[in-house]
């Protein structure tokens, strides 16, 4: 009994594809909504896995890689590799388990993997730890996506290059300080950005010598294994002021956060700008009701959701110019990165938070610290798009699968309502978006359900997906096969027997030694 | 003599040379019957003549009656096989290496490098050159290349080991000789040994042999001399380090080998010496297992004899069926002698020992209702074998009998192993224990395309690997079957993808059990029964009364006043009335930050919590009103006082002045000439190489002075996920403190899975801490703390009751090691990196001040105006004696109310939700309560 139930479970697996095959009429059947599996055509390809090792060989004719997609291109997947990839001591961590990672990914239907590359990591201009990470994606035949991190991370630790560390803590007004003197220690402020504090550098030259080198070291990557870079733009990679507690990690904070304009550098640009609107007395220091990191928003004056001083005419000027200076340090960066990398086929593009708690108040504290002024009534998000449109830059939305329903009570949280009004504010600029979960919680089917919304929504401007990161939750039991799940269910809903390869040569044959040689491994762990 | 553990590193034991049939001629037959519409190897065909005969070998040893049988010859033999074994066995040898002086000319010296196991050994080797200040490997000048040297690469050597003609009988079997004048300016030589055959590395510790030659201190102008000959560890080499993480948590660190020899000597003047290292080497042996079923001519019944030459004790793990489902069954009593029942889910037999003393037998007695019997083979708890990645089948029935007669036809075709092919697929993830018939029943119908054929060679053997890995497939199984619709594909297509979706389940699971093992010492044995992690013996030191209630006595301003010592001083009376018995200070020692956590003289107690005779005075008054001081050490790291030549802060001033021998090499900015850290590194300073016997013995004795000169009684361990708890264990063993906890705080569960109901992982990684400290050491309870945040502040309350409906903290598993707490100085405070959930810190202390566990209460709780709230729940606890190892018995956890009874003797509640404790058998008084908790005791 129990053998004939087995006998008709192998004709379902042969229902779902794996992604491997192109649907020929995809349009007319399955509609545009799937991963790409890879950009190159698998119809005359022949993959070969053979699992010596780790070395995987991947046949693949390649497609020509078009470096501006069509927005209506199939969602492309890309999966993030460990932070620690690469520690801080310029070595690969985990190697064995992402050569592992790799080919599970690939043969999942995976497009590539996120490298995050860690300016302290790779400052001193020895790239090969990066470069050998990056040939073994490579080799597994998937694409990359780099992620540039100008900033500093505590857990895993990865400070900012030691000489800059040095300058800072010389002169710690480089660094963003809140109200209380207190300097976060991640990300240099913004205020410096074209001053020349780095030993007579500006950080935005010393950040453009980082891309040239980078771009130098993988000349030979770029354009083909390598599709996509991305540029941190602050603190956690974000284009936002670090108004969460020094020294915290982005995840837990739910809190109202501080303005962080109290480095000298900002006080005086305050002051200058202050002046010039004839209110001198304005610009001596921040805004003195606003509460502190963790108290509600009802606690000070400032953000009160009616009558507050944030709808004044003293909030309009602070929250303007504190809105505005970051603007156009997104701006800056932004420009800088595409005269480095604007001419090659890659897809730039950036990050913005997704400061979704207290969106439901009138003031939105969180994203006013953050330095978006996204008011009540007023749309922040605009002038962003605006920006990134200019630079030419995709925009990193992360937190797409949060729920409204999910978010803890009391902090008047809506991350679906703002995504989507970022969002909206991308279509309307032109601008393409690359989605991610959030990085901090475990994603439950839920989650993975909300995001398959949105990457199939009609009209999506979502042109990748990087879904975050590949460990040991990443792969375990509780995990893997509600992703595996996911990722099939993005990729081709349906497909015709005739879609299906044919001939022998197209067979996906897998080399034969490759079972014991993969059995001692796992035996040996 | 030095015993280091060592180990192949870097390469793949070698393949053996197949003593089975090729296997392109067996897939082609695994396909046959199954009607593959075309040949996918074509090629085979040609060799399945060859096949045949090859083939014949084994099968002979299949058929025919072994001779030890012949005495047996009477009764007809059913079937009878003998399945090749083969196994790892640990061979243990010796390296030698020995420095002389070279006959005749006095700047001729000799270095020789010699192993007494069998094997092609090699030594890969390079020098560094005396004007070489990073210690690189360089290749050696000409002159000093034996013969047969072969260039590797730029900047090494292989020299191959030639068996020693001189050397006696039984004794060095392969030496190697270099010769080199002492005048050359050379500074050290390096080597690491090779082994060709199995292509195994053999380093020290996960490093390289450095043989030192010139006095790098006395050239470096340093501060001490006292430096002396012999080996040291070198660079690390960067391959291996990857490999190496897992050798470190397995294996202890040695005492460095070659320090206890080091002798004074002027700079350039060489002194011979000769030092011995054991080796252990994995070798591959074969061996047979030999089962022959037989009728019994006494009943119905048939007997099955397995014989085996394999040494030491074999335990058949077996189990029988019935039909040809293969699904484990016990068989009916009575078994077989030396027989347990494990997990009812199989027997265990030992087999027993043959007259002659080589290898087991065993006989069983079987029904004939009984069609087969599965077995696999036990060596010890680590080790078992099986047949080729699956269970070893023995056929019982008539009808498998028949299906050996057809065999002897010895056409090609039946060439097939009797165990049917399908079941080769088996092999890769299967738990060999528990077969799972619906995982299998789907590999069994799938068309073979037989990847898996090779398994005959290589996979004999098998360890058992967790059951993750079947679980990932099976789940993916389960996923995959519901994931629906569509019909009428191609056969190959069909198979394409099967064995694309097996790869990536493989590999998903591979890649879990590596970055699950990265974390320090996943125990899966420990994971499911906690109680046999307590250490049966030792269980008083450091852990205090087990009525212990903590108060951490400062928060991260306390520094700021200059006067700390003084003002929490007057405090003591009050802190003793509200019913503390340990109160912990702040780091004493001077520090380069001014909270004390970056200390720099270890001697110097002059902080700006107050100077030292304050300290003094502070512990003295706490003594006088009953409650015991810890205080707050910093063992991981240490602010160095000077620059080194480079300019990197590395060098140590005050009484300890260690130089950058102190300082763990992995860390570039610190430039350490130590070891290589045995846990995670602090950047902001020097991290300590904990590994330097010097340093350690400068640790116990500081801790030593701490409990006599200022009247200590315990500690509290800053950062210790920085270096192994072992040497905590020292430490503590030479200071014999009353209490001590150690920090252990990370928080990886939570980048991943902060919402996992289960945290068990993260529970593990700092039970495994304590453990490593022999349980001399408390550790706080971060995961309950963790657990407790989410509970509280999404309203998800069962997350307090684990699968087994244990507290899900450490105080679950291990609770009289467990110092649970909701805040201290960096969660809460002005820190706040990770602050309890804002107005809910009374249901937190509800919780830890009824649960067993040690409770800590933070400073800034006990002065607020939760402090009656605290001290009526703490005299509570006093009260009714409730303590570090009592009972919890959950009595509800869901999604807006926690309740338990602890000892029968305190209910209590958590949450907004509606909970009273039945009062049937007993009555309960409601006691204390506040927002959102309430405490009963029984009357």
């Amino acid at each position: 009994m129990g053998r004939r139930a087995g006998v008709v479970k192998p004709e379902l697996f042969m229902t779902r594809n794996l992604g491997l095959v192109e649907p020929r009429r995809i349009g007319s059947r399955t509609g545009r909504i799937r991963f790409d599996p890879a950009t190159g055509r698998w119809r005359k390809g022949a993959v070969k896995v053979a699992l010596n090792g780790v070395r995987s060989e991947m046949a693949v004719q390649e497609k020509e890689l078009t470096s501006k997609r069509k927005s209506t291109g199939p969602v492309r997947l890309f999966v993030g590799l460990p932070l620690d990839a690469v520690s801080d001591c310029n070595a690969v961590n985990h190697a064995k388990a992402i050569a592992a990672g790799l080919r599970a990914l690939k043969l999942l239907g995976a497009h590539g993997v996120e490298l995050p590359v860690w300016w302290g990591v790779a400052a001193a201009g020895d790239w090969s730890t990066y470069l050998s990470l990056a040939s073994m994606v490579r080799d597994a035949g998937l694409r990359l996506r780099v992620s540039l991190h100008l900033h500093a991370s505590r857990l895993p630790a990865f400070p900012l290059p030691d000489w800059v560390s040095r300058l800072a803590d010389a002169n710690p007004d480089l660094l963003f300080t809140d109200r209380s003197g207190r300097r976060h220690s991640d990300c240099l402020s913004l205020a410096v950005d074209d001053l020349p504090v780095l030993d007579g550098k500006t950080p935005l030259q010393a950040f453009e010598e980082f891309f040239l080198s980078f771009r130098s070291a993988f000349s030979d990557f770029i354009g083909s294994t390598i599709t996509d870079i991305s540029v941190s733009l602050g603190p956690n990679g974000e284009l936002r002021y670090p108004s969460f507690p020094p020294s915290t990690g982005s995840h837990r904070f739910t809190g109202v956060g501080e303005f962080q304009c109290y480095d000298k550098y900002m006080l005086a640009d305050l002051k200058r700008h202050a002046e010039e609107a004839g209110n001198p007395l304005w610009g001596l220091t921040g805004p003195h009701d606003a509460p502190e990191y963790n108290q509600s928003p009802d606690s000070g004056n400032f953000f009160r959701d009616n009558g507050g001083s944030w709808e004044g005419p003293y909030g309009n000027f602070f929250l303007s110019w504190y809105s505005g200076q970051l603007l156009s340090h997104g701006d800056r960066m932004l420009s800088t990165a595409s005269k480095v990398f604007g001419d090659l086929p890659v897809t730039l593009s950036a990050k913005v938070p997704l400061s979704h708690w207290w969106h439901d108040t009138r003031s939105r504290p969180a994203q006013l610290t953050a330095g978006f002024y996204n008011t009540y009534g007023r749309d922040g998000y605009d002038a962003i798009g605006e920006m990134f449109a200019k630079n030419s830059c995709a925009m990193i939305i992360p937190g797409m699968d949060l729920l409204d329903k999910e978010q803890p009570h009391g902090l008047k949280s809506s991350p679906e309502s703002l995504l989507s009004q970022i969002m909206k504010a991308c279509e309307k600029r032109g601008v393409m978006v690359s989605g991610e979960n959030s990085l901090h919680v475990g994603i439950g089917a839920e989650g993975f359900k909300r995001i398959k919304e949105i990457l199939s929504a009609e009209n999506s401007s979502v042109d990748s997906f990087t879904y975050h990161r590949m460990g040991a939750y990443f792969f375990s039991p509780e995990h893997w096969p509600l992703f595996t799940e996911f990722v099939r269910s993005m990729a081709h809903p349906e497909i015709d027997s005739d879609d299906l390869p044919c001939n022998e040569e197209e067979k996906l044959s897998l080399s034969a030694d490759m079972v014991p040689e993969n059995d001692r491994e796992m035996q040996a762990v | 003599m030095s015993i280091v553990r060592w180990r192949p590193v870097l390469h793949q034991p070698p393949r053996e040379k197949p003593r089975f049939p090729p296997r392109e001629p067996r897939r082609w037959n695994v396909l046959c019957p199954i009607r593959y519409p075309k040949p996918v190897f074509p090629a085979s065909r040609g060799v399945s003549n060859n096949y045949a005969r090859k083939a014949l070998r084994i099968v002979r040893a299949g058929l025919a009656p072994t001779p030890s049988l012949a005495d047996a010859a009477e009764t007809e033999v059913l079937f009878s096989e003998t399945f090749p074994l083969k196994r790892t066995q640990t061979v243990e040898g010796k390296i030698s290496v020995r420095l002389d002086p070279a006959e005749g000319d006095g700047s001729r010296w000799r270095l020789a490098v010699g192993c007494n196991l069998q094997g092609q050994w090699v030594l890969h080797w390079g020098v560094t050159y005396c004007d070489d200040l990073v210690s690189e490997w360089d290749q050696p000048p000409p002159e000093m290349r034996p013969p047969g040297s072969i260039p590797i690469k730029d900047y090494a050597i292989e020299t191959p080991l030639k068996k020693s003609s001189s050397a006696l009988e039984g004794q060095i079997l392969h030496e190697v000789h270099i010769d080199f004048d002492s005048n050359s300016p050379i500074a050290a030589i390096h080597f690491v040994l090779k082994e060709e055959e199995t292509g195994a590395w053999f380093q020290h510790k996960g490093r390289d042999f450095r043989i030192s030659l010139k006095d790098f201190i006395e050239e470096d102008n340093a501060s001490s001399g006292k430096q002396g000959f012999g080996i040291w560890l070198g660079t690390f080499d960067q391959i291996s380090s990857l490999l190496v993480k897992a050798e470190g948590s397995s294996s202890k660190p040695q005492e460095t080998v070659g320090e206890a020899k080091v002798t004074k000597w002027q700079n350039r003047h060489i002194q011979g010496f000769y030092e011995e290292y054991s080796l252990l080497k994995q070798e591959y042996l074969q061996n047979f297992m030999t089962v022959t079923v037989r009728k019994s001519d006494k009943s119905d019944k048939n007997i099955v004899q397995f014989d085996t030459d394999i040494p030491g004790d074999v335990v058949v793990h077996w189990g029988v069926c019935r039909d040809n489902g293969k699904k484990w069954e016990i068989p009916p009593a009575p078994h077989p002698p030396a027989t347990k029942i494990f997990r009812r889910k199989a027997l265990q037999t030992l087999l027993q020992p043959k007259t002659n003393g080589l290898g087991k037998w065993g006989l069983f007695l079987l029904d004939k209702g009984i069609s087969g019997v599965l077995f696999v083979l036990k060596l010890n708890e680590y080790t078992w074998l099986n047949n080729m990645g699956t269970d070893f089948y023995i056929p019982l029935t008539s009808a498998s009998s028949s299906s050996i007669q057809t065999r002897q036809d010895g056409t090609a075709n039946e060439q097939l192993t009797w165990t049917e092919p399908q079941d080769m697929r088996h092999g890769q993830a299967q738990d060999v224990i528990n077969a799972r018939s619906e995982a299998s029943f789907i590999q069994k119908s799938k068309t073979g395309v037989s990847e898996n054929s090779s398994n005959n060679e290589e996979t004999n053997q098998a360890v058992v690997h967790a059951a993750y890995a079947d679980e990932i497939i099976y789940e993916i199984r389960n996923l995959v079957t519901d994931i629906s619709s569509g019909k009428g594909k191609g056969t190959k297509s069909k198979e394409a993808q099967e064995n694309i979706l097996q790869e990536i389940e493989k590999l998903a699971a591979e890649a879990y059990s590596i970055f699950r093992s990265s974390s320090p010492n996943f125990v899966e044995e420990s994971v499911t029964d906690a109680e046999s992690l307590k250490p049966a013996v030792k269980l008083c030191s450091g852990t205090g009364s087990g009525f212990e209630i903590l108060c951490q006595g400062f928060n991260w301003e306390s520094h700021k006043s200059g006067r700390w010592y003084s003002e929490l001083s007057a405090k003591a009376k009050e802190l003793s009335s509200l019913g503390f018995t340990i109160i912990w200070l702040p780091p004493p020692t001077e520090s380069v930050s001014p909270e004390g956590y970056m200390p720099k003289d270890l001697y110097n107690l002059n902080s700006r919590y107050g100077n030292m005779e304050e300290l003094k005075d502070i512990v003295k008054r706490f003594h006088e009103v009953g409650i015991k001081v810890l205080g707050d050490v910093v063992l991981n790291h240490r602010c160095a006082h000077y620059q080194n030549q480079n300019g990197v802060w590395n060098i140590f001033g005050g009484r300890l002045n260690w130089d950058d021998r102190a300082i763990v090499a992995d860390d570039p900015h610190f430039q350490g000439r130590g070891n290589k850290s045995s846990g995670d590194n602090f950047h902001a300073a020097p991290n300590i190489d904990h590994s330097q016997e010097f340093v350690r013995n400068d640790l116990k004795e500081w801790l030593r002075w701490l409990r006599r000169e200022v009247g200590y009684d315990g500690w509290r361990l800053d950062f210790v996920r920085g270096f192994w708890g072992g040497y905590v264990k020292d430490y503590l063993e030479a200071s014999e403190p009353y209490f001590a906890v150690g920090e252990y705080w990370d928080s990886l569960s939570y980048t991943y899975g902060g919402m996992d109901h289960n945290q068990d992982a993260h529970r593990q990684r700092i039970v495994d801490w304590i453990n490593a400290t022999n349980g001399t050491a408390g550790a706080f309870d971060v995961t309950t703390k963790g657990i407790l945040h989410t509970a509280l502040e999404k309203c998800e309350y069962w997350r307090l009751s684990d699968q087994k409906g244990k507290p899900p903290g450490v105080v679950g598993w291990w609770p009289s090691r467990a110092v649970t707490f909701i805040e201290n100085h960096d969660t809460g405070s002005t820190q706040g990196h990770w602050r309890f959930p804002s107005g809910k810190e009374m249901q937190g202390y509800a919780y830890i001040l009824t649960h067993p566990g040690t409770p800590a209460v933070f400073y800034d709780h006990v002065f607020s105006h939760y402090q009656q709230e605290i001290s009526r729940l703490i005299s509570l606890r006093h009260q009714k004696k409730i303590h570090c190892r009592s009972m919890v018995k959950i009595t509800k956890a869901e999604r807006d109310v926690y309740a338990a009874e602890i000892d029968e003797k305190i209910a209590v509640k958590i949450g907004p939700g509606h909970c009273e404790p039945s009062n049937s058998p007993k009555k309960w008084v409601l006691t204390a309560e506040g927002k959102e908790y309430k405490v009963w005791e029984a009357s």
